[in-house]
């Protein structure tokens, strides 16, 4: 077996056992925190796409959750469209609106972009409060099936948010070997000497900003679906920008799997100590987040994903046989 | 035909004069050298020709058309490339990644933009370190690979600014007998150096600047001999002997 061959295997293995879960574990508890483990890896990965890629680190990124829910969601109760259709609609506005904040930020360094991403995502939850306040919006559970993106059991959304995942990953992929990918990469390094080599580098981060802006959306109408009731806290606090963010720095910025390593790792810790400690000490899950990160960055600072990556060649080679030439 | 002209080129920053009235034309194949002490605004100039700032006054043209407030990254796709005094390779990336996002600027397809960066390589005797990681490289190689980065973007003028500077000197040998390679193979350069053995065995034409004023041009060896040039290196005191 070609060692190429043999390193994707588990992958694929990977993927059936994701596939066939829900037919094993039947608790909804489990399921729902599976369903949220992916929602957190999708966006995630969205967010690298300029996080990442681009090397910027933006921490608003829960506004375009907020689009994206409330647009569908809106559409769908005032005039009765479809979520899919509102989905999309809300995608496009999130991609503008990402655009419009990337325009004057892109040009910020470090920090100070960061904190600008932040003073925009705020200023936007809080307009949203004009939207029915702070009393949210229900979306009342009248008809289920498909079309209306309404299920009374947890496994179709499973299986749609494992499906939006793989689509995510599969375009990172993708845009990780094109010329944009390497554009990214180039102007997130050394702008300057990317620029001598003919990259746009503010035209590449508002591609990659726009596109990132409408996948997260996306995840936005997902949640909404899912939770049939939003609220800008829900959807749109700071917490969500945060959470994403110490997912991508601690699995590993700017590389495909770090995301999906970073959710896997945190994910289970904050939903377990919600479970079990979240009555006698509330927040545990953050504290437990901030340790992680602190010490990931002292030892691994470009995420755990290097590492394991590298133990997980040199397990797959061992199993295969394969030796490498010496 | 001038590959590039530049007409009294002034740059100022606020009150500062960096570059007054600098004029010299870079022709078809040809190497010229841009020498001069620390700050006389050598890299100055060239980030004026490369578009990082736009001159204050006066005219660049590159195969005759006015360059003046053209962006960087426009620049390099009509034919013009440089490389960074201080060496700015993507360093968590391979060599390999390093060349090709120049390979990119002339093609949008990623096997083809890896075997111009392949061929790039060999070139340059770098195809042994496709696959290392830019910033493991020593500071040679460095300077060998922001060469590399510039040639896959198949410029027509090539901008060198100190290339040479902390090479040993086999490595500066090494690094002129690659340079006249490229002029052989069609391309002009235009260099900025310290390294006067390097520009002296390298440059058709010599031009030499001081605290931004072009004070003399010519042959190396007329450009050696002339007396102002010894005296803005070496002092006043020396310029008698």
């Amino acid at each position: 077996m070609s060692p190429s061959l043999a390193r994707k295997l588990p992958l694929v293995l990977a993927a059936i056992v994701a596939l066939a879960l829900p037919l094993v574990l039947r608790s909804p508890t489990y399921l729902h925190i599976l369903i949220l483990l992916y929602l957190y890896a999708y966006l995630t990965t969205s967010w690298n796409l300029v996080g990442g890629f681009a090397g910027v680190l933006p921490l608003g990124h829960a506004t375009f959750v907020g689009i994206g829910a409330y647009t569908s969601t809106i559409l769908s109760l005032q005039y009765g469209i479809s979520p899919w259709i509102g989905m999309l609609v809300g995608a496009v506005l999130a991609s503008i609106v990402g655009v419009i904040i990337g325009l004057p930020t892109f040009k910020m360094r470090g920090a100070y972009f960061a904190l600008a991403t932040i003073a925009f995502a705020e200023g936007i939850r809080v307009m949203t409060f004009q939207i029915n306040g702070p009393r949210g919006l229900q979306i009342p559970p009248l008809t289920t099936g498909f079309a209306s993106f309404m299920f009374a059991t947890k496994e179709p959304y499973y299986y749609i948010i494992l499906a939006m995942l793989a689509g995510v990953l599969a375009l990172t992929w993708f845009i990780s070997r094109s010329k944009l990918g390497y554009y990214l990469v180039a102007g997130g390094e050394e702008p300057e000497a990317a620029q001598a080599l003919g990259v746009n580098v503010a035209r590449a981060k508002l591609i990659a900003m726009a596109m990132s802006s409408f996948l997260t959306a996306f995840a936005g109408t997902f949640w909404a679906q899912f939770t049939l009731y939003i609220h800008p806290k829900s959807v749109m606090s700071l917490d969500i920008s945060f959470e994403i963010a110490f997912i991508a720095l601690i699995g590993g910025r700017g590389s495909i799997a770090g995301p999906v390593l970073g959710a896997l790792l945190l994910r289970p810790v904050g939903d377990f100590s919600r479970i079990y400690f979240g009555d006698t000490v509330p927040g545990l899950h953050l504290i437990i987040f901030g340790v992680v990160l602190i010490l990931v960055m002292f030892f691994q600072p470009r995420g755990l994903q290097e590492p394991l990556t590298r133990i997980y060649t040199r397990v797959v080679d061992r199993l295969a046989g394969v030796r490498e030439a010496a | 035909m001038n590959l590039l002209e530049l007409k009294n080129v002034r740059k100022h920053f606020g009150g500062i004069k960096a570059i007054e009235n600098f004029s010299l034309n870079v022709g078809e194949r040809e190497i010229v050298g841009l020498i001069g002490p620390n700050g006389a605004g050598k890299s100055t100039l060239f980030n004026c020709v490369a578009g990082v700032f736009p001159p204050t006054f006066g005219d660049i043209l590159f195969q005759g058309d006015r360059i003046n407030r053209q962006k960087p990254w426009d620049l390099c796709r009509k034919g013009l490339a440089r490389t960074f005094q201080i060496v700015k390779p993507f360093a968590s990336r391979t060599v390999l990644y390093n060349v090709m996002v120049g390979a990119f600027a002339g093609t949008d397809k990623r096997a083809e933009a890896e075997r111009r960066a392949r061929a790039v390589l060999e070139q340059l005797n770098l195809g042994h370190l496709a696959d290392q990681r830019a910033g493991n490289l020593t500071i040679a190689d460095r300077k060998r690979l922001e060469i590399a980065k510039a040639l896959a973007t198949r410029p027509r003028l090539l901008l060198l600014d100190e290339v040479m500077a902390g090479l040993r000197p086999t490595e500066v040998d090494e690094m002129v007998a690659i340079i006249k390679r490229l002029r052989e193979g069609g391309m002009t350069v235009f260099v900025i150096e310290h390294i006067m053995r390097a520009i002296m065995a390298l440059s058709d034409r010599v031009a030499v600047l001081h605290f931004g004023v072009k004070i003399a041009e010519g042959t190396p060896q007329e450009v050696a001999h002339d007396e102002r040039v010894i005296k803005a290196y070496l002092g006043d005191e020396y310029a008698a002997a």
